[in-house]
């Protein structure tokens, strides 16, 4: 942390260990105090080898601090209450648009490929770069990936949708224009519901439903490059992949539920591979609609999306992460609260979002906003989507995310919502898929009563999830399913739950095949003498009278004071004192209590 | 003739008649490449193995048809080096039936004019004089093409239509010009003016020229999604037709600005037809005033977004510096530089005139409400033809009784008056506005924005042998309903074929 801020801070302000542009807002305070503290004669670098602060008198120092921190936690606690103050007066209105890449292969008007990997300007055909005299051609297959994504977010597919133009200049846009799907969009009227495991704000209680305005079909923009002062480099690769825009209803209120909705909708077109990347990679977008009205006034003049009374919005354009969701709404929320709380007038206008930053920025006001000039696209034909095809979407797409954690966590596997939603978000499901092969092959094997059922379905989360799950993490790997193969996981889930091996052996053998031993689990377990070889009553006798003996007032006391909590450390010691893996603590256990207490 | 004494003689022409300007590439006199295909071509006839009726033969296309061997222009300064990397389907199809491509003809730019001249190579000029020995207007926007074939400059040539560009300046040169229906020749490497409406126009000096070209272009192309599949064209050819012809005459063309040469070449054609013992039928085509209106709505609205992607960026010329109006970079207009250099005066006009009708403030009042009156011209059309449009007869409910009154095609003049000297329209103190030239397309736009089959043929209009020449220049328009072509040629042919 220390060395990037040297790099940045000039000789003068080294007077400190901390740099001020590496601390937060509420800890110059804690800074300030810091200045105080004479500068020594050494050069600064050398300063950061010893503390400045040991050489001063440590008392008042240790004291000044506590009092700093309480300071900023006394005014953090301020904060808190006057952001509630002020969202108990103020009421925030957010609506939100997505753009997501389509998962297809080829561009939304031509044949020309999607793939990205290739060299700059190689996956165009005539029509993506506007050439004089091409025309479109509309990619049916296009529409399959575009048609899950609206199914899976409830929408109403319409049967005729049309294509329009959306004109503006900009070196990104060859035909001076996007096509896109303004006027007929080919879904409407969806939603989603956001449960309190998506990360929804408190406010929204359980669970909320936003509802979805509509979704339309349009084109991506090439990619380009600025060189300042003059120049610009262009890779058409990306033009008109196809693209669907997401409209929400402005039904959200937090900012917190607009970043979980937003990143809802992503794990909803993953999972119905609509897309093929999330907004890490760029493959999603999203706009942020922001408006403020004062709670229980619905006087405004603004109407978006067929719901009125609602104050003067903004746009916040280009967003590219949960977290800058979240947080430009809220940057946006308390200005806009600031600006009317001064008597001011929130201005209709298009702001920008810079992660890291505290504030929205002006990008262009209402003077400047452009005029899109929509026209119905006169070279594409209506889109007219069949009944048939739409319910055979329907039924052959995958379960939904909800449904899946609602599965997971019924009956059938009793997990925990805790383990449930990982589970499904992970790896785009691919660990639930070994999960549920681990679950399945136990199954087959083992012959159990439906309680034992459940409680396999706990076990083998918490096997998947957190054992091997804490090996990837610690090694920094990513996910593979064939590291440990599913069989192998079952085995030695079966060999735990039989009681063949503890369950100290049975993490030692997930070690063991996790860092690449190819055994089988069998003859791993066989080979490395690791199964549990039960110990005869007089070996357990033999053990328990030893451990008794080191310890007889102890033994008097259970006796005396009935006090059986103490057997523990007996087992404990039995334990130690044993083979390591083949004392049982049941069994120790129980031969202690026939030994001392005679039952 | 051999087809080699026929094609060197066009080519002679295109170096004699320079002046008309005609083309803005023309062949070069002496090339083995063209002379070679004649040649052969003249040895498959010989053979008896002729491609088509057009192997060997010369066609010209219009510069806003893209040709991969010839520059395509569109009398732009901002496509004035440009050469396409394909050829339309248009050109191929001609090609691959043996004709050979006979240079690139002059045009308003992208087709936009009644009098091709707004052309950055110049304005083309007619054959014909006024009297006072002015050249007349060729007409507009395919007048090079017009004046190529009317100058024996080629065999046929190509045009593109798209309120009347193909037939106005048949009209005004004395030559048949033909608009297919929409949608049955491709429009792929045709550069769009006005999508909706372009169509590819065949101009020759027979009808029956035109008609064997049209017979190799009348093909499904999947590349123009507007091209009309195989299944839908077998539902539009199939039509019995009765003879006699019912003939009908809207009334609304009878106006008083009529120029009485035009008027006689009308009566003329009438009274033959009734000769020939068809039945004159007076119709109603109430909308037809408005279509002029609604077509300089709807056409430069599409112009005005097809033409956004001359930008200079990929293609075409690019102005030296920065390209934008302001020296500040956030203050200044993208490509402001290039395309105010790069666009001639009536394109900027018609781009401005689309981008306010379709501006957010605009677009209900205007756009919106010329798409309603292009309904209403089609919704005419169909309750005056005795054949049902084959696009929207589920939709529509015109009553049975029509149908049996109804006629087979309407005959009127192709444009109200004979055409203009050019002197007349360039002059610094022209009397003629741009609006004047718009009214020249009063006839040709309702068959433009109905997307209905029409035909221009010659017909004098001279009182008697003593009148001037300029006064014989009359064209009559033959409009038949959707997808008639073969009857609207085979009345143009009529017509023409009678020495009227």
């Amino acid at each position: 942390m220390l060395r990037p801020c040297l790099r940045h801070c000039s000789r003068a302000t080294l007077r400190s260990l901390s740099c001020p542009r590496c601390l937060p807002r509420d800890d110059l305070q804690l800074l300030q105090f810091n200045q105080k503290i004479p500068l020594p004669s050494f050069p600064p670098t050398r300063r950061l080898q010893t503390s400045s602060i040991d050489s001063q008198d440590p008392v008042p120092l240790r004291k000044q601090l506590k009092q700093d921190a309480k300071t900023v936690r006394a005014r953090k606690r301020e904060r808190r209450e006057q952001e509630e103050a002020s969202r108990q007066k103020w009421e925030l209105t957010v609506g939100v648009e997505i753009h997501a890449q389509l998962n297809t292969e080829t561009k939304l008007f031509s044949r020309a490929p999607t793939l990205p990997s290739e060299l700059p300007n190689s996956n165009v055909a005539l029509f993506d770069l506007a050439f004089p005299g091409s025309q479109p051609e509309f990619q049916a297959a296009t529409l399959l990936p575009a048609l899950r994504a609206a199914i899976a977010l409830n929408c109403d597919i319409q049967p005729v949708s049309r294509f329009d133009r959306k004109h503006y200049f900009y070196q990104d846009q060859p035909a001076g224009y996007q096509i896109t799907q303004y006027y007929e969009p080919f879904a409407r009227n969806g939603y989603i519901d956001l449960f309190s495991y998506d990360g929804i704000a408190p406010e929204d209680r359980d669970r909320v439903r936003i509802g979805i305005k509509q979704v339309q079909l349009e084109q991506d923009t090439a990619k380009s490059q600025e060189y300042p002062p003059s120049t610009q480099l262009l890779d058409f690769n990306r033009v008109s992949h196809p693209l669907i825009e997401i409209i929400t209803m402005p039904q959200i209120h937090t900012p917190a539920t607009a970043a979980a909705f937003v990143r809802k909708v992503q794990s909803i077109l993953q999972s119905c591979s609509a897309v093929t990347t999330g907004m890490e990679l760029g493959g999603l977008r999203a706009d942020i609609n922001v408006s403020i009205r004062q709670r229980g006034d619905d006087s405004g003049a603004h109407q978006y999306g067929g719901i009125g009374g609602l104050g003067q919005r903004t746009e916040i354009k280009n967003l590219s992460s949960f977290k800058a969701v979240e947080d430009a709404i809220i940057a946006e929320k308390n200005r806009q609260i600031a600006v009317l709380e001064s008597g001011g007038v929130i201005e209709g206008e298009t702001r920008g979002w810079t992660i890291g930053s505290t504030e929205t920025r002006k990008l262009r006001g209402k003077e400047g906003e452009v005029d899109y000039r929509y026209m119905p696209d006169p070279d594409v034909p209506p889109l007219l989507i069949g009944e048939d095809l739409v319910s055979k979407l329907a039924n052959t797409l995958p379960t939904a995310p909800d449904a899946l954690i609602d599965m997971l966590v019924g009956p059938g596997y009793g997990l925990p919502i805790e383990d449930a939603k990982p589970l499904v978000e992970l790896e785009d499901g691919a660990r639930l898929d070994y999960y549920q092969d681990v679950v399945d092959i136990l199954r087959d094997v083992q012959d159990l009563d439906s309680k034992a059922r459940a409680s396999l379905g706990r076990v083998t989360g918490n096997w998947v999830l957190h054992e091997l799950g804490g090996l990837l993490t610690k090694a920094g790997q990513p996910w593979d399913a064939e590291r440990v193969t599913a069989d192998s996981l079952a085995a030695i889930i079966d060999q735990l739950q039989r009681n063949r091996i503890t369950g100290a052996t049975a993490k030692q053998v997930l070690a063991m095949l996790f860092d690449g031993d190819r055994r089988p689990v069998m003859q791993l377990l066989e080979e490395e003498n690791l199964i549990l070889r039960p110990l005869s009553r007089e070996e357990y006798i033999a053990l328990a009278e030893a451990a008794i003996e080191q310890n007889p007032q102890m033994v008097e006391q259970i006796r005396s004071k009935k006090q059986l909590g103490k057997l523990g450390w007996f087992v404990g010691q039995m334990m130690r004192m044993g083979v390591k893996g083949r004392v049982e603590a049941l069994k120790a256990d129980e031969i202690l209590r026939e030994l001392i207490l005679g039952s | 003739m051999s087809l080699l004494l026929e094609a060197e003689r066009y080519v002679a022409n295109q170096s004699s008649h320079l002046a008309l300007n005609a083309f803005i590439t023309p062949l070069p006199r002496r090339s083995s490449r063209w002379q070679d295909q004649v040649k052969h071509a003249d040895l498959r006839r010989a053979q008896g193995k002729q491609k088509s009726r057009l192997d060997g033969r010369l066609i010209a296309f219009k510069d806003n048809i893209c040709t991969r061997d010839l520059p395509t222009t569109c009398a732009s300064k901002t496509l004035e080096t440009f050469t396409s990397p394909f050829n339309a389907t248009v050109v191929q199809q001609l090609e691959d039936a043996g004709a050979i491509v006979a240079g690139k003809t002059n045009l308003d730019e992208f087709g936009m004019g009644s009098h091709s001249i707004h052309s950055r190579f110049g304005p083309v000029k007619s054959a014909h004089c006024g009297r006072d020995s002015d050249n007349l207007s060729a007409g507009g926007s395919s007048g090079g093409s017009a004046v190529a074939v009317a100058t024996d400059q080629c065999y046929a040539a190509l045009g593109t239509d798209t309120g009347g560009s193909v037939r106005l300046p048949a009209a005004y040169t004395g030559i048949v010009g033909f608009k297919p229906s929409y949608g049955l020749l491709s429009r792929w490497g045709v550069v769009a003016y006005a999508n909706s409406l372009d169509t590819v126009g065949i101009m020759a000096k027979e009808t029956s020229t035109v008609r064997d070209v049209f017979g190799i272009l009348n093909q499904y192309d999947s590349r123009d999604p507007t091209s009309h599949p195989p299944s839908s064209r077998s539902r539009i050819s199939h039509r019995l037709k009765s003879t006699p012809l019912r003939i009908g005459v809207p009334l609304e063309y009878n106006i008083s600005e009529l120029a009485p040469s035009v008027r006689r070449s009308w009566y003329r054609s009438l009274e033959y037809m009734r000769q020939q013992g068809h039945t004159i039928q007076l119709v109603s085509l109430p909308m037809t005033k408005s279509a002029l209106s609604a077509y300089y709505i709807l056409a430069p609205a599409e112009a005005s977004s097809n033409l956004a992607k001359y930008d200079g960026v990929r293609y075409g010329t690019r102005f030296e510096g920065r390209d934008g109006d302001g020296d500040n970079k956030s203050e200044g207009y993208l490509y402001a530089k290039t395309r105010g250099e790069g666009f001639g005066s009536e394109v900027k006009r018609r781009i401005m005139l689309g981008a306010f009708s379709l501006s957010a403030q605009a677009i209900d009042n205007y756009f919106i409400q010329a798409q309603r009156i292009r309904r209403l011209v089609r919704h005419d059309f169909d309750a005056v033809f005795r054949a049902e449009n084959p696009l929207t007869a589920h939709a529509l409910d015109i009553e049975h009784q029509a149908r049996e009154v109804g006629v087979d095609v309407l005959i009127c003049p192709t444009a109200p008056s004979p055409p203009p000297r050019i002197s007349e329209l360039t002059n610094a103190n022209a009397t003629k506005s741009s609006l004047d030239a718009y009214v020249s397309d009063v006839f040709t736009v309702p068959a433009s924005l109905a997307g209905l089959p029409a035909i221009s043929v010659p017909v004098s209009g001279r009182e008697n042998v003593y009148s001037h020449d300029d006064e014989d220049l009359a064209g009559i328009q033959i409009i038949g309903q959707y997808g008639d072509d073969d009857l609207v040629l085979n009345v143009g042919e009529l017509l023409q074929g009678n020495g009227l």
